[in-house]
């Protein structure tokens, strides 16, 4: 569904990736495994289809956004949700975050009446809010929120629309395990939507529980891409086999 | 002591001009006079700062969203405005609307629209800085977020505004400040002018309270000094209370 | 008083209309009102100016003492109009009016005034009023000039006593004033004695005040300010019998429609017919502050007075008309 091919990106002379390939299924799980500061940010903003690669293509159901116009290419970004690993939450309530993705794709006449009627939140966001364990927050403003409560509103915030393709960045880095087992069964219930989920982490038990696949980013490549079991049990690249055993340290 | 002048100026306002000469603070003033007067300042200013804002705000948004070459440049030029020294703005002003100028046929010299002018052009730099500074301090994530999250260029200043309301606030209330405490430019461009009953035409707090110095009547100045002050406070105080409004809304 | 002073200056009203219109159509230089708005009256008696604005530059020294805003609500009624006046002192006032800003100017500096009427801004001057000026000082009079005769040996005592003279030192009529009185004592002001405030009269007033120093001023905001300052006139004007060159005549006339076509020539016609006529020049000399009369009129004389229509020393003769 989501296929990045031979995409590179660089900001000036510094190469982030070069000639990577990845792909997502609809339902799928793919984590992204590497060390900080390899580029998984940059990758999922060129999978989120908000950065140009330099070289390669990405495709969403086989159209190409950067060969697209502007309209268009808002029509499939808006296919894509994306986790960050701050929660980076609006100022305001729960539900005014959680509704956000579906404000901005309604009319303007339709989001100025909006703003005159004091109806509840949508069923959209009640149901989001409830993957996540928090629709007795709904009316609550964001700042009364712990970490992990704001991380999950932020989960929400991206499923509430429905996308296609969901992108999470390093999604617990900062989260207690509670809080992280909250976020990686939202994961299960997206897939089993049939969102195609990408998930970057630094936690390779977690993309051990969550993923079905798992491509591992080194350098300034993927060195391999595979079914998690695969990749874990008998990786067929010697570096992915050090990063995993631990001997390779970054 | 901010509500006692503003609770006696009521009636002031209100009142057409029949009855006895009104008391401020133990000053007399003609009938109408301090209200008018006040009308005067509060419909300049505020008419100046709503189209400054209308102007600034966007600018500060587009300034602080994009990045272009020689914006360091811009923005130094936004923050020298903000010095301006409000006589050269009026001189220019003045210029410019006098029958001689570019703007003459509009016969605009000694009228509120001249002072309105001359006041946009100096609250325009203050509140497109502060709102800039402001725009500039939003995280990054909120922005990013907003994007990715398929909101369009609007939606993602609507969002950035929304996150940097304080600071425009400040930034509209110091464009305020700056218009109605300002004297030099609405004096050269309005003439401070009443009618002959002592209802103001272009006669603001300010010039008024130079017209009383210039006479050495300086406890009436003061009685003024004191609306004017009491002004600035309560615009502050509303604009306060409707930013913390805005934040659970 | 007031109400039996408008209908009397009301009734007046139709003649002064009628004068001037008969002024602005035989007067007329080719400009002849761009706006439209001729100084007939229509069939009904009301005359067509109705409605206008006439800008009124003028000093701060008739503005500040309130006798515009008292005899000006006659003008506004009878005509039907609105009278903008704007304080700037004589400099200012005769800028603005040369940039083509006002319709007309009401002022008290003659050599000024006739420089504009020379440059061709100005036409149809009257001699409106007159008041004095006085050499004001702290009562006990450090330089001695009480009771001197001559203004111009006054301030040579002060000048050779170094004791300090407060300047207006803005280009107003009073400061035009100052200036000729220190050129004809032959004496060029300077020092640490010599202040310039660049402000109004009654700030220079009390700056003089605060520093027990002299100062000149005109004899209206004196009296106006006199309850609240230590000062005490020590040079008398002509008006209490002082020396001549003390006289502080106001002058009014209107901007030349010639040079500037969207002046309100006729308005400023009917003002000055309207301000130099018996029962406004009545209402002047009957305005008083703290019980004093301010400005004295003369502008309804016996006599023919042809030097008010024209610059000083100017004759028919001249090459530079």
């Amino acid at each position: 569904m989501l296929r990045a091919t031979g995409v590179s990106r660089s900001y000036g002379d510094d190469t982030v990736f070069r000639d990577l390939t990845i792909d997502v299924d609809a339902g799928e799980v793919v984590a992204v495994i590497g060390p900080s500061g390899v580029g998984k940010t940059t990758l999922l903003r060129t999978l989120a289809l908000s950065l140009e690669p330099d070289e390669g293509r990405v495709k969403l159901d086989g159209t190409d956004p950067w060969t697209a116009d502007e309209a268009e290419r808002l029509v499939l970004r808006r296919r894509v949700g994306m986790v960050f690993q701050e929660a980076s939450l609006f100022a305001g309530t729960v539900a005014r975050n959680v509704e956000y993705g579906l404000r901005v794709r309604r009319s303007w006449s339709e989001r100025i009446a909006s703003l005159f009627r004091l109806s509840g939140a949508a069923d959209a966001v009640r149901e989001s809010l409830d993957v996540v364990g928090l629709t007795d927050k709904t009316d609550q403003p964001v700042d009364s929120l712990s970490g992990g409560e704001a991380q999950r509103v932020s989960f929400a915030r991206a499923l509430a629309y429905d996308p296609d393709v969901l992108l999470l960045d390093e999604p617990t880095s900062d989260l207690d395990p509670r809080n992280t087992a909250v976020i990686e069964d939202a994961v299960g219930e997206a897939s089993d939507r049939g969102i195609g989920v990408v998930v970057a982490t630094h936690d390779m038990h977690q993309a051990e529980r969550v993923a079905d696949r798992v491509a591992v980013l080194l350098d300034d490549g993927i060195t391999e891409v595979g079914p998690t079991a695969e990749i874990f049990e008998d990786p067929a690249d010697e570096r992915t086999r050090k990063f995993i055993s631990g001997e390779l340290v970054y | 002591m901010p509500l006692e002048p503003v609770a006696q100026l009521a009636p002031a306002l209100l009142d057409g001009g029949a009855g006895p000469a009104a008391s401020l603070l133990g000053v007399s003033f003609r009938e109408g006079y301090v209200g008018s007067v006040i009308a005067v300042s509060l419909y300049v200013s505020l008419t100046a700062v709503a189209l400054s804002t209308l102007i600034s705000v966007p600018a500060a948004v587009a300034i602080g969203l994009t990045e272009f070459p020689g914006k360091g440049f811009v923005k130094s030029v936004v923050n020298t405005g903000m010095g301006f020294p409000s006589v050269v703005v009026g001189l220019v002003v003045l210029f410019a609307v006098s029958n001689q100028g570019p703007l003459g046929s509009l016969e605009l010299i000694f009228t509120r629209e001249a002072m309105i002018m001359s006041q946009f052009v100096l609250a325009t730099p203050p509140i497109t800085a502060i709102s800039l500074a402001a725009v500039s301090g939003v995280d990054d994530g909120v922005r990013d977020a907003a994007r990715v999250l398929g909101g369009t260029r609007v939606d993602v200043a609507l969002v950035v505004i929304k996150e940097a309301r304080y600071g425009i606030a400040t930034a509209v209330l110091a464009g305020f400040g700056r218009a109605i405490s300002e004297v030099g430019s609405v004096l050269i461009v309005g003439g401070n002018i009443t009618s002959a009953d002592g209802i103001s035409k272009t006669r603001t707090l300010t010039t008024a309270i130079q017209l009383e110095a210039r006479q050495g009547r300086y406890e009436t100045a003061m009685v003024l000094g004191a609306v004017l002050v009491a002004l600035v406070l309560t615009v502050n105080a509303v604009v306060v209370r409707f930013g913390d409004r805005g934040v659970t809304g | 008083m007031p109400i039996q002073r408008r209908t009397f200056v009301a009734a007046l009203g139709a003649g002064t209309i009628a004068s001037t219109a008969g002024c602005s159509s035989t007067g007329g230089t080719g400009g002849d009102g761009s706006d439209g708005s001729g100084g007939n009256g229509t069939a009904d008696g009301t005359p067509s100016v109705a409605g206008e604005t006439l800008t009124l530059t003028t000093t701060t020294s008739t503005y500040d003492t309130g006798l515009l805003d008292e005899i000006h609500t006659d003008f506004e009624e009878m005509y039907g109009v609105t009278v903008d006046a704007v304080a700037q002192g004589t400099g200012a006032a005769l800028e603005t009016a040369r940039n083509g800003d006002s319709d007309i100017v009401m002022v008290h500096a003659r050599g000024l005034e006739d420089e504009f009427m020379r440059n061709g801004y100005g036409i149809n001057r009257r001699d409106l009023m007159f008041n004095d000026f006085v050499i004001v000082g702290p009562a006990d009079d450090p330089a001695g000039i009480e009771g001197t005769g001559s203004a111009t040996e006054a301030l040579t005592t002060v000048a050779e006593a170094e004791a300090t003279f407060v300047s207006r030192g803005d280009n107003s009529g009073t400061h035009t004033k100052e200036l000729n009185l220190w050129e004809a004592a032959g004496t060029d002001p300077g020092g640490d004695w010599y202040q310039e405030t660049g402000t109004g009269m009654g700030e220079a007033l009390n700056a003089a005040n605060q520093q027990g120093a002299y100062t000149l001023s005109d004899r209206g905001t004196f009296i106006s300010q006199r309850s609240e300052i230590d000062l005490t006139i020590l040079v008398q004007g002509p008006i209490e019998g002082g020396p001549e060159i003390l006289a502080n005549p106001y002058g009014v006339m209107a901007v030349n429609p010639g040079v500037h076509e969207n002046a309100n020539y006729d308005l400023a016609m009917a003002y000055i017919g309207w301000i130099t006529s018996p029962g406004v020049q009545n209402a002047i000399s009957e305005y008083q502050v703290n019980g004093e009369q301010l400005f004295f009129p003369e502008a309804v004389s016996e006599d023919p007075d042809f030097r008010q229509y024209v610059p000083e020393g100017w004759s028919s003769d001249d090459s530079d008309a």
